[in-house]
Parts: C-alpha cells; structure tokens; sequence
C-alpha cells in the first residue's frame, strides 16, 4: 500500500476518534485546501494569469473554508475572515517589493542539476511566483492567529456588554500577545523541519557564511521565514482592531 | 512624543535606543562590508539592453530572452575602482537568471586581461539584514515582552539546531535520530519554559510534547516500514548530501514540534484554568472540556504544517506542468515527502490531544492528593 495512503487512513480515524464530527469535516476541509492548491497551479499554468491575485483568491476561498466550513457564519468567523484578507494585502506589499529586489525568485544554482532535461522559458514569471509560494505558506497560520483572538473577544463582549471600544481592542491584543510565541514557534519549526536537508548540504559543502547568507535557497527559507512571523504578529492589532470596532458600534446601532 | 517619552520609564528608554543603535549600525555594515567578502563584488552603474527575442520551446511555451550589457564598477579586493563589462543574458520568467539594474550588487568572476566578468551570484545580505529587522521590530512592537521573546526562542533554537547538525556530521557514527531527540528534549523544555515560565502547566506540555512526539515517529516508522515505503519519492528530495531516509525522518520529527507544542501547551493552560477557576471540578468535566478545545484547535493546526510544507513545491509543480509532464506524475514526484510530512505531523497533533488531557489530569490528580 501507499505510505500517502495510509497515513491519510491512519489521520482520518484518529481526527474521527478525538474529533467526531468536527474532526471528520477538517479532514475534509484539508481535502478541500489541497484541491484549491493543485488548481491554483493548474490555473497559473495560463501564461496571462497573474499569479498574486490568483493567490489572493485561492487564500480567499481557503480562509472561507477553514473558518466558514469548520465553524460557521457568525460575527467571530467574519471578522477574522476579513482580518485575513486585510493581513494579507498588507503583507502583500511588502513581500512583491522585497521579492523583487533580493532576488530570490525560481530555482537556486543547487536546484539546477535536477532540472537539466526542463525548458526553463516557459513565459511564467518567476517573481510572481515567489510572492505567491511565501503568501500561501502562511496562511494556515495567520486564519488560526485570527480565529484565536475573535472567538474570545467575541465572549468578553457577550459576557461584559458595556466595555468600551478601546478595552476590547486592549483585551485582543492581550490575548494576541499570548499567543504570538507559540504561532511563531509552530511556523519555525515547520520551515526548519523542511529546511533540514539543505543546512546540512551547506555544511557537507563547506559552504562559507558568506556563501551562505548570500544564496538563493538560504535568502529565499528566510525571508519566508521572517515574512511569516510578520504575518502572525501583524494580524492581531488588524484583528483586534476590527472586532473592536464592529462589536461594539453594532451594539451602539441596537 | 513627547509625552510619549515622558511615559517611558528609563530602562524602557535604554532598550529603544539600544535597539535603534544596533539597527542602525547592522544596516550600515551590511551596506559598506565588501571588504570583508573574499570573492569580487561589483556594482552596476550602466546596462544596455542590446538584444531581444521571442522563443518558443519544444512545448510551445512562449518567452522571450533579452541580452544586457552591464557596466560595473569593482567594490573591494585588488582590483577596487576598476570597471569591467559583462554580458548577462535573461529570460522573461527569470526561473535561473536574472534582469538586473543599476545599483544592484553582485558577485563576479574577473577577467583581468579584457577587463570583463560573470556574474556569479547576487549580494542579497543587505535585504536579509533588512527583512530580519523588520520582522524584530514588528514582533516587539506587537507583542511586547512575548515578541522579544519570540525572537530569542528563534535565534536559541536555530543555535541548537545548527550545533546538533555540526555534532551530527561530524561524528557519522552516532545516530541522527538520537542526536534529534535530545535536540527535540532541549527544543521543548527550552521553548516552553519561554512560553509560559516554570509552573505546572508548563511541566505538562513538556511531558505531553514529548510523548506525542515519540508516538507520532512510531506511527511514522510503522507506516513506512508496513508499506516498505511505497510511493515515497525520495529521489526528488532537494539539497541531499545524506541517507534520504533519514534527512526524512528527522525534518519530520523538528518539522511537527512546533506544531504539537503548541497543542499540548494550549490543552494543559486550559485546563488548569478550568481546576484553578473551579477546584472542585470532576475529572470527567476536565476531560470533556479539553476535547471540546481540542476539537476546536486541531483542524488549523494541521493546515498551518500543510500550508507551510505544501506551498514550497508551487515553483516545481509548475515547471513539471510547462514541460507538458502528466499530473498525476508531477503531483506525486514533487509532493509526496511534504504531503507524508504533513500527514505525520497531523497525525502527532491530534495524538498530543488525549496525551494532552490525560497528562494534566495525571498532574491535577497529584496535586489533589498532596492537598
């Protein structure tokens, strides 16, 4: 049998075992973010397509399922829905500039040997392609940060009705701060994880620290590294803020 | 401001100004360090574009390819000051080359007899620099006191990690997998303690981390031993100078820690909450309440791993595409070990949930009987 195969068995019964049904319908929802993946790259394929808004539709719709299909539509649900969306158009920004002028796009010179029977002018711009790849590797994390800070507050509203505007955001931002050390303790050691391979060939090639700090493959694991825990620390305030506002003007309106 | 200054306290004020100074300082050294570099590095201050031409490949893929001539002035070493020219020719996907304008930097092999270079590489420590400050500045910013420590758990834990690796390929003969189990021992206990401080609850996490940990890697190594590890493609594994397997096996067990960390330190806070809150609370209550969080948490956390080990294939996936590769070929030569990765590390999330439970309940009962 398939390892991919089995283990997907094995990950289906315990999710259904501690989960129930919950756990069932996020081993679905996983499902269903691999199948946004693989057509967000089918669909780049098409030499016209941009990929950054692509990417920004696939976060879209990926967002919408972990935290619309998982939960359901309610106002914790929506407000980091559209923290997400904020958090990520902002980091955005920055990583197009940052892509484009470190250099970072496509394949590193250690890359290349495995690619020699490969055309590599397939009119797909490699830029864009890396803005996307650093966009999609952190969302996962910044709708779990978001998610985590809207269900409380929307508890310590329903719990404390009079509490002012600038409370709450406090109160979010509270609740941020404790949960920013382990989001970006999670996301580290997933991309040290993936990058173990390559930090021993740096040191089975001797490459000096120079070398190092100025190639492709180490710059490109970085900026994404460092891009990601941007993303987690700068969806609270974005987050905070916008439950904040919406809680407690929609309770001014009633 | 300057009320807001008047607010600080005197030690706030030195940490602001301390960590101004070193920002400062960093960014101007990474700006003016070429002397230190050994290879030529040259700026370019000129380039023509002399050349351009559409090309379509054996699979009808269209681009174009353009010729630059770059003049560039040599930054250190014997031959500073000189300015050479060199030819650069680029694609319009820029999958291994590269456009270049003036003011960038790079690494050059020097010609002397013609005065003319090839670019080697890019000098992109200044934006590593610059990117590594602003994810610091933002972090302390945010998160205060959580985002320094944030930081320090990033730069003790990449230590150890590149100190278990010299130890490793050093000493061939011990084991990597033992070498990453007591890296993984000093990962959680240290990481932890950052998080929460020394009290109970961080007491649980840690024994729970590591027992997910360890139940995850015998679900692993079951799995792939069962399977004799079938439709494992290790041979499209990047950067391996070692054992594949094992470069597998340990990036998953490091890969899946922070993950089950941060499941096993969000179960245990809260259900030493919940007995805080209520000391007289039932087991049975404690138990259901910490599967209700974990119902909750696990979902995410599993696409957080998958996310982050997933999107890393895009780039390949989409030249398997362009060169006209079947997709189920493509999917399962570039996806395979970050899909396995995900899973496993899944599986070690949802495992540290019960282990999670079990653990503070074990810890809530002793401090019961001691009271």
């Amino acid at each position: 049998m398939n390892v991919l195969v089995l283990l997907s068995i094995i990950l289906f019964t315990l999710m259904a075992i501690v989960g129930g049904k919950k756990g069932i319908k996020s081993f679905i929802a996983l499902f269903l973010n691999f199948a946004i993946v693989i057509a967000t790259v089918l669909v780049m394929n098409d030499p016209n397509a941009n990929p950054i808004w692509l990417t920004l539709l696939a976060c879209a719709f990926i967002s919408a399922i972990s935290l619309f299909y998982i939960n359901e539509v309610n106002s914790k649900t929506m407000m980091a829905f559209l923290s997400t969306i904020v958090t990520l158009v902002i980091l955005l920004l920055f990583i197009i500039i940052i892509t484009d002028q470190s250099m970072i796009q496509g394949f590193g010179e250690e890359e290349r040997e495995e690619m020699m029977a490969f055309s590599l002018n397939i009119g797909i711009d490699f830029v864009k392609v890396a803005t996307s790849v650093i966009i999609m590797s952190t969302i996962g994390a910044i709708v779990d940060t978001a998610i985590s800070i809207t269900s409380p507050m929307r508890e310590i509203h329903y719990h404390n009705p009079t509490i002012s505007r600038k409370e709450l955001f406090l109160a979010g931002i509270r609740i941020g701060r404790d949960i920013l050390n382990t989001s970006t303790n999670t996301l580290f050691f997933a991309f040290f994880g993936g990058y173990m391979g390559l930090l021993m060939w740096f040191k089975d090639l001797s490459y000096s620290f120079g070398e190092i700090i100025n190639s492709k493959v180490f710059s490109d694991e970085m900026i994404t590294i460092f891009t990601a825990g941007m993303g987690v620390a700068i969806v609270i305030p974005i987050a905070s803020g916008m439950t904040a506002y919406y809680l407690v003007r929609g309770k001014q309106k009633n | 401001m300057k009320a807001w200054i008047r607010n600080l306290s005197k030690q706030q004020l030195l940490i602001y100004i301390l960590i101004t100074v070193a920002f400062i300082s960093s960014i101007i050294f990474v700006n003016h360090n070429h002397e230190f570099y050994d290879r030529p590095i040259a700026k370019i201050t000129n380039t023509v574009e002399t050349d351009k031409a559409e090309t379509v490949d054996q699979h009808q893929n269209q681009d174009y390819r353009v010729t630059q001539e770059i003049t560039a002035e040599i930054q250190n070493g014997s031959n500073k000051g000189e300015m050479i020219e060199i030819t650069n020719e680029y694609s319009g996907s820029q999958a291994v080359d590269q456009l270049f304008d003036t003011g960038d930097e790079v690494f050059v092999t020097i010609d002397e007899s013609t005065s003319s270079g090839t670019i080697e590489d890019v000098k992109r420590d200044k934006y590593l620099i610059l990117v590594a400050w602003i994810f610091i500045i933002i972090l302390l910013a945010v998160g205060k006191k959580q985002g320094a420590l944030s930081v320090i758990s990033l730069a003790v834990n990449a230590g150890i990690l590149s100190l278990a690796l010299d130890i490793y390929l050093q000493n061939s003969d011990l084991s990597l997998v033992i070498i990453c189990g007591i890296s993984i021992v000093l990962f959680t206990v240290i990481s932890l303690l950052l998080v929460s401080g020394f009290n109970e609850k961080t007491y649980t996490a840690i024994v729970a981390t590591l027992l997910g940990t360890l139940s995850s890697l015998l679900i692993g190594y079951f799995a792939l031993s069962v399977t004799g590890e079938q439709g494992l493609r290790y041979e499209e594994m990047s950067f391996l100078s070692r054992n594949p397997q094992i470069v597998f096996m340990a990036g998953l067990l490091i890969g899946s820690l922070g993950a089950v960390m941060d499941v096993a330190i969000t179960m245990s806070s809260s259900i030493f909450e919940l007995y805080e809150k209520n000391n007289q609370i039932s087991l049975k209550k404690l138990k259901a309440s910490g599967i209700d969080i974990g119902k909750d948490i696990m979902g995410t956390m599993i696409n957080v791993l998958f996310f982050a080990y997933v999107s890393g294939s895009i780039p390949m996936l989409l030249l398997y595409f362009k060169n006209a590769s079947p997709i189920g070929f493509t999917l399962s030569m570039n996806l395979s070990i970050e899909l396995a990765r995900a899973l496993a590390g899944g599986i070690g999330i949802v495992l540290t949930i019960p282990i999670a439970i079990y653990t503070s309940i074990f810890f809530i009962r002793r401090k019961r009987a001691r009271t």
